[in-house]
């Protein structure tokens, strides 16, 4: 039961919440409005003070333009595949630093610094890896016989998937650290019990641990999602989006629009449809989670 | 306190103020890249400068060529950014549309070094139809072709003079086995100079006489064809050729993978340094040995309509422009033609053979016309659009009307 | 008997060998390539380890290049934003648990759906805010960015552990005549501390490798920070892996050091009380 709040504490509230709320309106919220503004401008960077006004002909030209619909393609295949791949990696991680071993905590420790490290510098270190003729993973996937020469992987047609890898490495930690944290508060009991019952270690894991870490999986990969849709260090430093378009997301495609075409308008235009295009696949995605019977989870109750 | 002694007072601190604004020296902010990084010829020539003119002080800043035409955008248009830079003729066009170069005409009539200058160089620092001058010319080349001689002889083959030979010896001369190619083309950053080079020794050009953009005629297209051929039907160049920058190119030749690099003088210390008689150097190769042609392109110096020290900045710049400092540039690691006369009149490199194919060169370069889309093509379009020809994504015609239209739009 | 000890030996130490190496090859192979002269690098087939290592590359960068002004830099933008985000953070936080208002769960939500929002959308506003305010080219400009946006994450970690300690402790310690700064500071903080460490290492790791803002407000290589100025450095150095990947090793070695203090408590915080669904 919370106190009452007195005459001399109305103000509290507000005086704590009171500079979040300011940084927010003027870092976030009036940016937003300047930007929805702007997006139904002409706009030069060099010049925003010619701006012509132009209404939605800037979004009209956007959803009308191949490349727009070829960096949603790419951005869908890039976080589909590095959301998926993280979590499958993150979970099997988890499931291993669940288990009693000495130095465990060492190498719990150990397993988080890739999340740590900077995309600039991660994207050095998987260039590095993939370079098409001194890279220790050409190497390696020849000496494994599944190639039979080595391949220059950031200048081919595929070289989106090149950044994946590298963003896997940079992402499974996370995974592996929350789903880790979600499995540690599964009650022993629960296992015991499913043991009696003859359960096996994969059946304990799909009726015990799956549903009651649900929740941590739900708000885990919304949070993955959105930050990998987001995410375009990556893809700006180890491939630029090239060659030509092949790797090109949506953020990498708005930042090219405004600092190489300099057209800031319809730059910031695709950006506005992308924030527009995540809250409604993540108001699907959460649709189809509470279909399955969880029931009860919106944003506002994490 | 007696009133003598406030009044000396009061007259010391005034000479102390008046003594140290004058002693106060005016920051020159210069922005500049380097093909090498290592080589510290640009620190030592700021640093005399900066001694020979004690109320001057200049600052420099190195930014990667690949990222500068991007940084210096962001700068100035951020309200910030350098007062004088190292610039191209690329940018020309999209910075004078945006009024920001200050037409140096005015501070050229009083300087003395102006007649030194070969005189047609002038011409690359200026907009067509405008009055006026918006860079001061420094260092600038052409392009031409270095060859392994040693391969060459080898293989009992001539040095190419005609497209066909070019590519004759470019096949001759692969061998993806032994990780070897025929010739290094240059699909990456900063990759359209050689490109033009080849298209113009093809008969292509970008403006016709009358100013109109034919990079996109019939002529073009079949030019353009046989490039991106030697990378997809023939095969003569490196798997990784769609997105090699210079460094990639240069790293191939100089450990022996490639035959053939198209480049200019600026890396030719290097290259006598690496290879001595191993390397030799050739005219671009022209479909039409009557009419040969070949790229070129002038780096020069820009002060900015934005800067408050303008004086100062084209005293810099104009400094760099005078015999000894641009003598000992252009002897440099990285160094290019010189624009004085007086300079390129040397034994140094009128009996070098690199300099004198560079200056052979000159009488047919073809440089990029200064139109506001200029700089978007240099910095973006030309490497889009030629990495997805290079793929098979789009065919010679579409990867040229995407350029036209780049060009004659700014966007 | 022995066999099933010996089975479940490798069947525990192979997959964490496996995933040791998952985790820390690339970081492996970018310290021993450091360690090579160009001569051993750009060699084929690919040598592993160093015939004759050497720390050439490491001192040409220290000497010549901008690193320890990068670090420095990006010392104190992380520094900055640690603190201002601790603060208003752990104020929100403090406020969303604790008191109950019209519009708490709105606001919340709020905070959250900012998360949405790609920097690209932003970061012209915000360039043109920050020229407005003169604010371009400093670290100030940084420090207030990287807050903002580390808001709403650290805020609800901090909430969720806020809430996780029963306010029958708060009142407790009303009871006992303490003031609410005084409950704060002597009762919750102390137990919050794990989720304290926990949301000041996401402020941490989340400030020291932003990117995009770094690059885009700041144009002079004294202000660059550690990221920015790595990327400035492989366009300059582009094929001298020697060099970039000591450049490499530099950069992470401050965050590694880091992170090694910090973990047991962060992954203790993790655990402990932000995934209480």
């Amino acid at each position: 039961m919370l106190r009452r709040l007195n005459e001399k504490e109305r103000f509290t509230p507000f005086l704590l919440l009171g500079p979040a709320l300011l940084l927010m309106l003027l870092i976030v919220a009036y940016p937003l409005f300047q930007a929805l503004r702007l997006s139904l401008f002409d706009a030069s960077l060099l010049r925003p003070d010619r701006a012509r006004f132009v209404g939605l002909t800037n979004y009209l030209n956007v959803l009308r333009d191949p490349l727009f619909l070829r960096s949603l393609l790419n951005s869908t295949i890039w976080v589909v595949g590095c959301v998926t791949l993280q979590f499958t990696i993150g979970m099997l991680g988890a499931l291993l630093l669940n288990r009693e071993f000495p130095g465990r905590g060492l190498v719990r420790g150990l397993s988080l610094i890739p999340w740590a490290t900077s995309g600039v510098l991660v994207s050095l270190m998987w260039t590095w890896m993939l370079d098409g003729n001194y890279g220790v993973i050409n190497d390696i996937l020849v000496r494994l016989g599944l190639i039979s020469q080595y391949r220059p992987w950031l200048a081919l047609p595929i070289s989106l998937g090149g950044v994946i890898a590298a963003n896997v490495w940079q992402g499974a930690p996370f995974f592996a650290v929350m789903l880790l944290a979600a499995m540690q508060s599964v009650p022993q009991e629960l296992y015991e019990a499913a043991r009696i019952d003859g359960a096996g270690r994969f059946q304990q894991f799909r009726s015990v641990t799956i549903p009651l870490i649900m929740p941590t999986i739900v708000i885990t990969t919304m949070l993955r999602i959105v930050w990998t849709a987001n995410y375009m260090d990556l893809v700006f430093v180890m491939t630029g989006g090239g060659p030509g378009n092949a790797s090109i997301i949506l953020p990498v495609l708005s930042y090219i629009t405004a600092y190489k075409k300099l057209k800031v308008g319809e730059a910031t235009a695709m950006a506005v449809l992308q924030a527009i295009l995540l809250i409604i696949t993540l108001f699907v995605y959460l649709r189809l989670v509470n279909r399955k019977g969880e029931g009860g989870l919106s944003l506002y109750e994490v | 306190m007696r009133k003598s002694s406030v009044a000396l007072t009061v007259v010391a601190l005034v000479l102390f103020l008046l003594a140290s604004t004058a002693a106060a020296k005016t920051r020159v902010t210069y922005w500049l890249w380097l093909d090498d990084p290592t080589d510290t010829t640009v620190q030592e020539l700021v640093e005399e400068f900066n001694r020979l003119h004690p109320d001057i002080e200049v600052v420099t800043e190195t930014i990667p060529l690949a990222n500068y035409y991007d940084q210096l955008l962001m700068a100035i248009s951020g309200g910030g950014g350098p007062d004088a830079a190292r610039f191209k003729d690329w940018w020309l066009g999209a910075f004078y549309d945006a009024d920001l170069l200050e037409d140096l005409s005015p501070y050229i009539a009083n300087w003395p070094g102006a007649d030194d200058v070969v005189p047609n160089l002038w011409n690359t620092g200026m907009i067509p139809g405008v009055d006026g001058i918006f860079m001061l010319p420094h260092q600038y080349i052409t392009f031409y072709l270095y060859y392994r001689a040693d391969w060459f002889a080898e293989a009992g083959l001539n040095p190419p003079r005609t497209f066909d030979e070019f590519l004759e010896a470019a096949l001759k001369l692969t061998d993806p086995a032994n990780n070897r190619y025929g010739f290094g083309l240059r699909g990456g950053a900063g990759g359209q100079d050689q490109w033009l080079a080849f298209m113009v020794a093809g008969g292509a050009r970008i403006v016709d006489e009358a100013g109109n953009i034919v990079i996109n005629s019939p002529k073009a297209v079949e030019v353009n064809q046989w490039y991106i051929d030697l990378y997809r039907k023939h095969q003569v160049a490196p798997p990784s050729a769609p997105t090699d920058a210079y460094a990639q190119v240069v790293g191939a030749f100089q450990a022996g993978n490639t035959a053939m690099m198209a480049h200019h003088v600026g890396s030719s210390v290097m290259m006598t340094d690496v290879f001595g008689d191993n390397v030799g150097v050739l005219p671009i190769p022209a479909a039409d040995p009557e009419n040969p042609a070949t790229m070129g392109t002038m780096s020069g110096n820009v002060v900015f309509s934005t800067s408050d020290v303008k004086d100062a900045a084209f005293k810099f710049i104009s400094w760099l422009s005078e015999h000894e400092a641009m003598d000992k540039w252009s002897k440099s690691r990285q160094g290019q033609l010189p624009v004085l006369q007086s300079v390129a009149e040397q034994d140094y490199y009128t009996q070098n053979e690199f300099f004198r194919v560079s200056l052979e060169g000159g009488n047919y370069a073809i440089v990029w016309p200064p139109l506001p889309g200029t700089g978007y093509v240099a910095s973006y379009v030309w490497q889009n659009t030629m990495q997805r020809a290079l793929l098979g994504e789009i065919t010679s015609q579409q990867m040229l009307d995407e350029i036209a239209k780049a060009l004659r739009e700014g966007n | 008997m022995r066999y099933k000890r010996v089975k479940e030996f490798l069947l525990l130490w192979i997959p964490i060998a496996l995933w040791l190496t998952f985790v820390l090859f690339p970081y492996v192979w970018m310290f021993l390539t450091s360690l090579k002269e160009p001569s051993e690098l750009y060699t084929s087939p690919i040598q592993y380890l160093p015939k004759k290592p050497t720390f050439a590359g490491y001192k040409l960068l220290m000497e010549t290049t901008k690193f320890p002004q990068f670090i420095l830099n990006s010392l104190l933008v992380v520094g900055g934003t640690l603190l201002v985000t601790g603060t208003v953070s752990t104020a929100a936080a403090y406020c969303f648990s604790r008191f109950d208002f019209r519009g708490k769960g709105k606001l919340f939500g709020m905070f959250l759906v900012t998360q949405m929002f790609p920097s690209v959308l932003l970061v012209f506003s915000l360039f043109l805010i920050m020229r407005t305010l003169g604010l371009l080219n400093t670290r100030l400009a940084l420090i207030v960015a990287h807050s903002t946006f580390a808001l709403p994450f650290t805020t609800w970690l901090l909430t969720g552990f806020f809430n996780s300690i029963p306010k029958s402790l708060d009142e407790a310690a009303t009871i006992d005549g303490a003031t609410r700064w005084q409950t704060f500071w002597y009762v919750l903080a102390p137990l919050s501390a794990p989720g304290v460490v926990a949301a000041l290492t996401y402020v941490f790791i989340y400030s020291w490798n932003e990117f995009i803002y770094a690059l885009t407000f700041t144009s002079s290589i004294d202000m660059r920070t550690v990221p920015v100025g790595l990327n400035t450095f492989m366009g300059e150095y582009i094929i001298r892996w020697d060099l970039l990947t000591a450049g490499g090793v530099i950069t992470a070695i401050p965050i590694v050091i880091f992170f090694m203090l910090v973990q047991r408590r962060l992954v203790q915080g993790l655990t402990a009380g932000a995934v209480k669904g």
